[in-house]
């Protein structure tokens, strides 16, 4: 018995010594792992100037091929060129407000109008503060494919839908046409819109986005006619070709969420422009960083954002890769943020 | 996870009552009378809003912006106070554990595992964790799954601190134990989403609050699990020892919990199994890990998500697979050792402590802390391209085949999918949502009466009139469409599958693996394809729902099946009785009290699933309570949750056919 333990042993061990050797002499993977500080072996990005100044910088990266480009961008811009370090994290869009009041979290790249929350957090409590535009502007909208536009060239506005809906048909639908609802945490109004226009849809919710988009993009694949919520930028705009259906123009006291409730005539018009938000936790504010001051000067049009999410989501780049090429090629974006 | 063959006692022979027979025939006459309802007063009474008390949902908004403010208060109360207490020390625990796996070094990491398993659970548990371990070195996906490892070392070891003593006194006193029961089913069924928010408010973000949402699903298992192994211990023992003088302490420690050593180390083993259920969920508030993996890379990467589901399944089954070998291994009512046999037991131990310590100590002073596995080189070239790379790309060319509409297997699936709403999904809705509402009500109290009795029609007479009360009366009709629909299949399925593998051995070993994996792979992970393959909203929610439900009925089955008594088959083989007769006859009627137990776990686990499939396309009560987290509706979301649990309690009651038996708690695998 004793004797069978530790040839066990030696057995077990030769094996991991073995593993060792094999693997052990690889080089260093890319370690693009965001690791938490208290793992990080060594700081390799130290070399420009001391990390002291800037130290640790947490950035929630948000569930959506864009908020990932824009974040990873401010990571390599932090790391190489103030010598911070930047940890990144992934949490759901709401609870990362209380994240930043609690200053677990230090910025929100792209934040898309929590209007409740800014109530909460920015103006009673002012534990989280408002860093300003990003630059990106958001818009939500009825598309189609580009194809189905060009057959069907009154689809340019709503009016050209309105007796057509039965083109849109499918199995769920029964004898009204599908529209295609977004995700339902997005800021959305189509069921009002719909009942409001008096378009003889019915409205389809395919779930999160990933559901949503894999909906739609299997009708385009088969050339069939679809409508849906859906928004810019994005980076799926680079790989498939829409059109928008316009809506009713804005009026002035016209509404956006139909979170709010209420009589669906309120809300009959196109969606507003979304300013996305930059924000940041209060203490990261006052803390001095530089870092601060970079994240807050800095500045992606919609085209910037969508290039980047391409290389990551649609081309499955790294996304410090992606982040790092669109920086060289636009040096005097990021100087101007650094200046 | 294999619990259930451990669990099922042979079913005592049910008396073929009449009643019995004609009880299907009664369950019809009240769906026609339904009919007949909905067929004279189709879509003309809904739930009154007279009847529903709508401030409900302002009254949880104004109880969470009253959190936050207590939260942000300059000189938190007590009660606060406590919570931060918990807090800090949850985040340490886990700090600590993740520390301490990236001290080790990941050939530590896996010298240790793989040599404490094989000391204490044999070679091929141990040849299983060490697989395991190197997979998640190759698949690139080290770090996160050690960070995951930390985090259910954490949630478990606090599950139990907490579940094992409330489990023991539940065990003694049947009075705490009825008690506690409402609360147990309750933190089992309500969603994880409805209580996140909540959750972040007094834990903030973080592994902290990761671990108590883990500790709030998988704590009852833990309680459960104890509560049944201390009633296990038979009278006389309890009484024995009693008698002998022992004080109520000595007879808890030296008799009660040593007998009860396989329940508990049971518990230990199903606690992990909820845990690990959890880690997704737990990733969308900085849970970190694999979990967090899965859900970013749902949104952009979902060959990565696929990837990171399958090292939690590896890591699930690693896990389950060592714990119930060393349950099994140290039982002591199965090995008699002798003094020299102990004495050699520690040597054994000694060795594989100090085995580890070498190994570490080797890799530290080697500077393995700086490398992971992720690349590797031969003599002559080094491979750039990792084997993650290599794996994704596998994975995205199965995505591909499966997204392409023109693909053979779409043409198959599409119009199954399209079947399953016209047919059996839109009809049902609309009959339960269009019928008068209190037709509906009489009408499934009725049948909850006819099959379970006057207690559990009671109970799912009053929770039905609790949903209408909050004002999801319709929505929840539109889940309970689904979830009977998806009740059915999982149960046609798993009686047909359960059969065939009682009957044959083999079946039954092949389909373990299997079975762990569907139970164990995060739903959001392998609802993927079936978003492509069945384009239709609801039907990738209801094939979700199936495929998590149908392992427990299939065991549920197997072990039903396999209890039968082998005289009752005997004897009917000795009066000429065919195999199928045998099986139509004998197995199946003997077998009903276990397949009626499926059927009641299985919509339990449908239940359990909704949300999910409210995030791909389900709607309803589903929808509701993810949208309560994504855009703070949070009253609506926390209403939506309740009616789930009112909709799971009622159908729960309602499916007990009557026998105590029904109610299992937490035993059931996940």
């Amino acid at each position: 018995m004793r004797g069978r333990m530790m040839g066990h042993r030696r057995r077990y061990g030769a094996l991991a010594a073995t593993l060792a050797l094999a693997l052990g002499a690889a080089a260093c993977g890319e370690a693009k792992d965001e690791e938490p500080a208290t793992s990080a072996g060594g700081d390799e990005t130290a070399e420009t100037t001391p990390a002291k100044e800037c130290g640790t910088v947490t950035i929630n990266e948000q569930a959506w091929a864009g908020s990932t480009a824009n974040t990873y961008i401010a990571k390599a811009v932090l790391e190489d060129e103030l010598g911070c370090e930047v940890e990144i994290t992934k949490i759901a869009e709401i609870p990362v407000f209380q994240a930043m009041a609690d200053g677990k979290v230090d910025a929100v790249l792209e934040d898309w109008q929590h209007t409740d929350e800014y109530a909460k957090y920015i103006e009673e409590a002012g534990t989280v503060v408002d860093g300003g535009p990003l630059g990106v502007e958001g818009h939500i909208g009825w598309f189609i494919p580009q194809y189905l536009m060009d057959e069907h060239p009154e689809f340019e506005t709503w009016e050209g839908l309105e007796g057509q809906e039965q083109l849109f048909k499918t199995a769920e639908s029964g004898d009204q046409g599908m529209f295609l609802g977004g995700d339902p945490s997005y800021v959305q109004k189509d069921k009002e819109l719909i009942e409001a226009l008096d378009l003889d849809f019915k409205h389809v919710t395919a779930g999160a986005e990933p559901a949503q988009v894999a909906r739609w993009t299997q009708l385009y694949k088969q050339k069939k006619p679809v409508i849906f919520y859906w928004y810019t930028p994005q980076f799926y705009n680079q790989e498939y070709d829409l059109a928008e259906v316009q809506l009713p123009e804005r009026t002035p006291d016209c509404k956006d969420d139909a979170k709010a409730g209420g009589d669906p005539e309120q809300y009959k018009c196109a969606y507003d422009v979304t300013v996305i938000e930059k924000l940041f936790s209060k203490k990261f504010a006052e803390s001095g960083s530089p870092a601060y001051d970079v994240l807050k000067k800095m500045k992606l049009t919609n085209e910037d954002q969508e290039a980047v999410a391409k290389a990551i989501a649609g081309d499955k780049e790294d996304p410090e890769k992606a982040a790092t090429d669109w920086i060289e090629q636009n040096q005097d974006k990021v100087q101007s943020w650094l200046g | 996870m294999a619990v259930a063959s451990g669990r099922i006692a042979a079913p005592a022979i049910p008396a073929a009552s009449r009643r019995w027979r004609s009880r299907p025939a009664q369950v019809l006459g009240v769906v026609a009378l339904m009919l007949l309802c909905f067929a004279v007063a189709r879509d003309e009474i809904p739930w009154p809003g007279s009847l529903v008390w709508a401030a409900l949902p302002d009254h949880v908004d104004n109880f969470q912006g009253w959190l936050i403010d207590q939260r942000s208060a300059a000189d938190p109360n007590l009660i606060f106070a406590i919570f931060d207490g918990i807090r800090a020390f949850a985040e340490w625990l886990v700090n600590a554990f993740t520390d301490a796996l990236l001290w080790l070094t990941w050939i530590g990491v896996v010298a240790a595992s793989t040599l404490i398993v094989l000391r204490f659970g044999g070679v091929r548990a141990a040849l299983t964790v060490f697989a395991a371990f190197v997979a998640f070195a190759l698949m690139g996906l080290w770090e996160p799954s050690v960070q995951t490892l930390a985090l259910m070392l954490a949630a478990v070891s606090l599950s139990l601190a907490v579940g094992i003593p409330i489990g023991v006194w539940a065990g003694r006193n049947p009075r705490v134990h009825r008690t506690i029961t409402p609360a147990l089913d309750a933190m089992q069924i309500v969603p994880a989403f409805a209580y996140l928010m909540p959750v972040v408010i007094l834990f903030s973000v973080g592994p902290a609050a990761a671990v108590i949402c883990t500790m709030i699903y998988a704590v009852p298992p833990a309680v459960r699990i104890t509560a049944l192994g201390i009633r296990g211990v038979t009278a006389d023992t309890v009484e024995a020892a009693k008698a002998l003088g022992a004080t109520p302490a000595q007879t808890l420690f030296k008799v009660q919990l040593p007998l009860a050593r396989r329940q508990l180390l049971l518990s230990v083993n199903q606690t992990i199994m909820f845990a690990l259920s959890l880690v997704v969920i737990a990733g969308l508030i900085g849970g970190r890990g694999l979990g967090d993996v899965v859900t970013n890379g749902l949104y952009s990467n979902a060959a990565l998500a696929l990837l990171a589901g399958i090292a939690i399944v590896i890591m699930a089954i690693a896990l389950d697979r060592a714990t119930s070998a060393i349950a099994e291994r140290t039982d002591p009512t199965r090995r008699h050792l002798t003094d020299e046999g102990r004495r050699r037991a520690r040597i054994a131990t000694a060795a594989t402590f100090a085995a580890i310590v070498v190994i570490v100590g080797l890799c530290r002073a080697l500077g393995v802390a700086d490398i992971y596995p992720d690349e590797f080189e031969t003599s002559t070239t080094l491979y750039t391209a990792t084997i993650q790379d290599q794996l994704l790309d596998a994975i995205q060319a199965v995505l591909d085949y499966v997204q392409d509409p023109a693909s053979f297997v779409f043409g198959i699936t599409e119009p199954i999918g399209n079947f399953l709403v016209e047919y059996a999904l839109e009809p049902l809705r609309v009959v339960l949502v269009e019928t008068p509402w209190f037709a509906t009500l009489l009408g499934l109290g009725a049948i909850a009466w006819i099959v379970s009795g006057r207690r559990a029609a009671i109970t799912a007479l009053a929770m039905l009139a609790a949903i209408g009360v909050m004002g999801v009366w319709e929505p929840a009709m539109d889940t309970a469409s689904q979830v009977v629909v998806a009740t059915a299949i999982a149960v046609a399925l798993g009686i047909a599958v359960g059969v065939w593998a009682a009957e044959s051995p083999r079946v039954e070993r092949l389909l373990r693996p299997l079975l762990d994996t569907l139970q164990t792979l995060p739903q959001l992970v392998y609802i993927i394809p079936f978003i492509y393959l069945m384009p239709v909203s609801r039907v990738p929610g209801v094939v979700a729902s199936v495929l998590y439900a149908v392992p427990v009925v299939i065991r549920l089955v197997t072990a039903g099946v396999r209890g039968v008594p082998p005289d009752a088959v005997e004897a009917a083989g000795a009066f000429g009785a065919s195999r199928g007769q045998i099986l139509g006859k004998v197995k199946l009627p003997l077998a009903r009290e276990s397949i009626m137990l499926g059927v009641n776990q299985g919509i339990i686990m449908v239940l359990a699933v909704v949300v999910i499939g409210g995030l791909v396309g389900s709607g309803a009560l589903g929808d509701a309570v993810a949208r309560g987290l994504q855009r703070n509706e949070f009253g609506e979301g926390v209403v939506a949750s309740l009616a789930i649990l009112a909709l799971g309690i009622a159908l729960d009651r309602a499916t007990q056919s009557g026998h105590g038996a029904g109610r299992t708690g937490g035993g059931q695998p996940r």
